[in-house]
């Protein structure tokens, strides 16, 4: 008899071991691969490449690396003399058409107070078309000129975005063709973090959800807001065909990957927020509106203090 | 702190855990052992096994507290 019950009692304490040992299990199961978090994160912002809207040396640059410059700063300046000699070239020629134009003005007058007897109809349409000839003429020269004047303007680059340059490789003298961008420049109104979430975890993902953002390395802890879910990633297993039909790669595959679906983080403001690096790696942890960040056996823990208030009320009542 | 710096590689603080717990349950197994106390225990790898998750929680969740 005695046997038995020291046999349960061994029973009893591996047993209860066990038992914890698995609620902690799947605690940290929960914590580990289905709670709203990954490693897998980066800062992130729109990078607009600096082109120049005319060919030309460059003659000047203004900025330096890394600089922050805001919309309407002049980049670099484009050797301007070319566009001011073009200038100089379609105002001269507005200045010719403009006689042109006042010489078949004062014909056209002249012939119009001469009586019919005098002047064949004939020749004063002909006047007619020579003045309106003239005008359209002086009309498009004064266009060109308002274009000369245009790509003098656009000789200075500017910023078009609120932002840093970064990686700038332009000196003086370097020749720049029209539309070709030579350098970066990272929008800061754009910065955001996007959370790279394995598709398991999105639905436990809310837009508005409090999110905090840890950058590798420690340091900075920034906060932000769920902002979006991308609306769609490529579908791997779906190829080209040549004859607009499906073609899906027959792969059938015992292990398979949860994939990435990006989450796009709006930081909170802040003076950290304005200087990240973009490309930086983050950790990004997603609350519950009204949770408290998840950490691992955080769940236990909560549910053991509600069990504690649980039985201290009982007493109490 | 997710990640642990291994001087520039940045391995899961999982992992790190996880080694950190099977030296804690060897150590209190050789406790256990010293102290007889596996008398009392009916099944000696499982009961080992549970220890060692035991340990694993108790130093990922200290852990998380910490930081």
């Amino acid at each position: 008899m005695s046997r038995l019950f020291r046999f349960l009692g061994r029973f009893a304490v591996t047993g209860a071991l066990l038992v914890v040992a698995l609620v902690v299990g799947v605690a940290l199961w929960d914590y580990y691969l289905d709670a709203p978090w990954t490693r897998d994160g980066r800062v992130r912002a729109e990078v607009v490449g600096v082109a120049p809207d005319v060919s030309g040396l460059v003659r000047e640059v203004v900025v330096r690396d890394n600089q922050a410059v805001t919309r309407g700063d002049v980049l670099f300046r484009i050797d301007p003399e070319r566009f001011a000699l073009a200038l100089r070239q379609a105002e001269a020629v507005v200045a010719g058409r403009k006689a042109t134009l006042t010489q078949a003005e004062a014909d056209l007058a002249r012939y119009r107070q001469l009586s019919d007897n005098v002047v064949s109809q004939q020749r004063l349409e002909a006047a007619l078309a020579t003045e309106e000839g003239a005008r359209a003429a002086h009309d498009q020269a004064v266009a060109d000129r308002d274009l000369a004047k245009l790509n003098l303007d656009r000789s200075e680059v500017r910023a078009a975005v609120n932002g840093r340059i970064t990686n700038l490789d332009l000196r003086p003298g370097a020749y720049v063709a029209t539309g070709r961008a030579v350098m970066a420049l990272v929008d800061s109104d754009t910065l955001h973090v996007e959370g790279y979430f394995e598709e398991t975890k999105l639905h436990r993902i809310r837009i508005g959800d409090p999110v905090s953002v840890h950058l590798m390395g420690g340091g900075v802890d920034l906060s932000g807001r769920v902002e979006s879910v991308a609306a769609g990633i490529e579908d791997r297993e779906r190829g080209a065909s040549a004859n607009l039909l499906a073609n899906i790669n027959p792969t059938f595959a015992w292990v398979r990957l949860a994939q990435r679906v990006p989450v796009r983080i709006a930081l909170d403001p802040s003076p950290e927020a304005r200087q990240l690096t973009i490309g930086r790696t983050a950790t990004v942890v997603v609350r519950p509106a009204d949770g408290a960040e998840p950490r691992p056996l955080g769940g236990l823990w909560r549910g053991w203090e509600a069990l504690k208030g649980n039985l201290a009320g009982q007493r109490r009542s | 702190m997710p990640d642990i710096d291994l001087y520039g590689v940045f391995v899961p603080a999982l992992l790190v855990y996880a080694v950190l717990a099977f030296g804690v349950s060897l150590v209190l197994r050789r406790l256990l052992a010293r102290a007889g106390l596996y008398r009392f225990v009916w099944h000696r790898p499982l009961f080992d096994l549970a220890l060692t998750v035991v340990c694993l929680g108790a130093i990922a969740a200290a852990a998380a507290r910490l930081t």
